[in-house]
């Protein structure tokens, strides 16, 4: 089989806004250019091909419905299907086992006050692996450990921390320690 | 307050695209994302972040049964190859299938042609539903006039489209003529379909008229490509 064709940004933003436009043969050349990819994420959090199938089918419907809601300005093209992906992946794996520790966000939640919609600053498009590398290495190992888990296996705070032998609220924090070295680590990079 | 708020916003968008949240804890933070414009942003800047990671995995050819799947789910007509809108679920579903639509559109096509056209009269085509045999749509024009034609379309009973499909109206011209495509049709009780002057004598000569179920924005072949549920012949008053 040929390997999929690499496009640049410009070129899947390009393919994505003609799928907003219903050009059936944009949205077949962005399947060809990124479905290796999105179905390696999709494998990789569900573990099992054929739970990953149903997700790229579905992340695949989602791209194509919500095409025309998609800005280039707002995030990079392989950011956004990945996004996608990714959640279609995580509700699936979610969906049979419900409980775990969502109290603690919940009431998290429950403390957002609602505020009135300022000015959307414009994002900046995806950083480069590159520079997230480069930011990744300035973690702890555990750190690096867990955020991976986490990342490319879809696995909850308490599997993470199964997983990792360590206690929960331990491996919680890594997470969280982690997340802000590395939005420390990416903004002071950007600037 | 505003900046723990900030803060918190920004720990939970982190989480969410992270991938560590419950099932239920998700659905929550969802409907909080659909009203608040500032979580969104968050949220997307995490993603901006995090999902680089992604290009780190090597790529896994996924099988060649997803984009089919896909293809089959968005009903989609590409790649224009013979046989694929018959294999769709879609088709088998409906009353009638493309095989049958054809022996439909044959039993059509070998009516006895109409009487020569007369200068006065209407044309009239009352189409039965091809699976109940019962009157399904009534057609009527002037014809012999001199430009297009007003073809006033009566829809009798209540007729339901399928979701991302739509009604073709073809006109079934005599001999080994291919049916000709009349444009798309509602299922508003009364309309008119305006047919160009270019058309007008072969319509008023037509064996017939016929609808069939097409994707949405008309068959993609120019010719009847889904089952056909009505026909009728032309009938000079």
């Amino acid at each position: 089989m040929s390997l999929p064709e690499a496009l640049a940004p410009d070129q899947l933003s390009e393919l994505i806004a003609r799928c907003a436009l219903r050009d059936q043969h944009a949205f077949a050349r962005l399947y060809e250019s990124c479905s290796a990819k999105l179905f390696a994420v999709a494998v990789r959090i569900t573990r099992r091909r054929d739970w990953a199938e149903e997700v790229l089918q579905e992340a695949f419907v989602n791209i194509w419905n919500h095409a025309g809601g998609y800005n280039s300005a707002r995030s990079a093209p392989m950011t956004w299907m990945t996004a996608i992906v990714r959640n279609r992946a995580l509700d699936w794996l979610r969906r049979p086992r419900e409980v775990e520790i969502g109290e603690e966000h919940e009431e998290l939640m429950a403390s957002i006050p609602d505020e009135s919609p300022g000015p959307e600053e414009l994002l900046r498009r995806s950083l480069e692996a590159g520079e997230l590398a480069q930011c990744m290495k300035g973690l702890t190992e555990e750190q690096q450990r867990s955020l991976s888990l986490a990342f490319f296996y879809g696995l909850s705070h308490g599997e993470a921390a199964e997983q990792m032998r360590k206690p929960l609220g331990t491996v919680k924090t890594w997470i969280r320690r982690g997340l802000e070295r590395l939005k420390a680590c990416l903004e002071a990079l950007d600037k | 307050m505003r900046i723990a708020d900030e803060g918190l916003r920004d720990r939970l968008a982190a989480e969410y695209v992270l991938g560590t949240m419950s099932a239920r804890a998700r659905r929550r933070f969802e409907v909080y994302l659909r009203g608040n414009p500032q979580l969104r942003a968050a949220v997307a800047r995490w993603e901006a972040r995090l999902c680089p990671m992604a290009d780190l995995l090597p790529g896994i050819e996924p099988p060649p049964r997803v984009w089919a799947a896909i293809r089959g789910r968005l009903k989609f007509d590409l790649p224009a190859r013979a046989g694929f809108w018959s294999s769709l679920a879609f088709w088998r579903m409906s009353a009638f299938g493309s095989a049958l639509a054809a022996v439909a559109l044959a039993i059509v096509l070998g009516l006895p042609k109409p009487e020569a056209p007369a200068p006065e009269g209407r044309m009239v085509v009352v189409m039965h539903d091809l699976a109940t045999n019962k009157p399904a749509m009534t057609a009527s024009w002037d014809p012999g006039t001199p430009g297009g034609r007003a073809v006033r379309l009566r829809v009798l009973g209540h007729a339901e489209m399928g979701p991302h499909t739509a009604w073709e109206l073809w006109m079934l011209p005599g001999g080994d003529g291919k049916p000709v495509s009349l444009g798309l049709i509602t299922t508003h009780e009364t309309q008119v379909v305006h047919v160009p002057a270019a058309l007008a004598a072969r319509l008023d000569a037509a064996r017939g008229l016929a609808m069939s179920v097409e994707p949405e924005g008309g068959s993609p072949t120019g010719l009847p490509s889904g089952p056909v549920l009505y026909a009728g012949s032309s009938v000079r008053t």
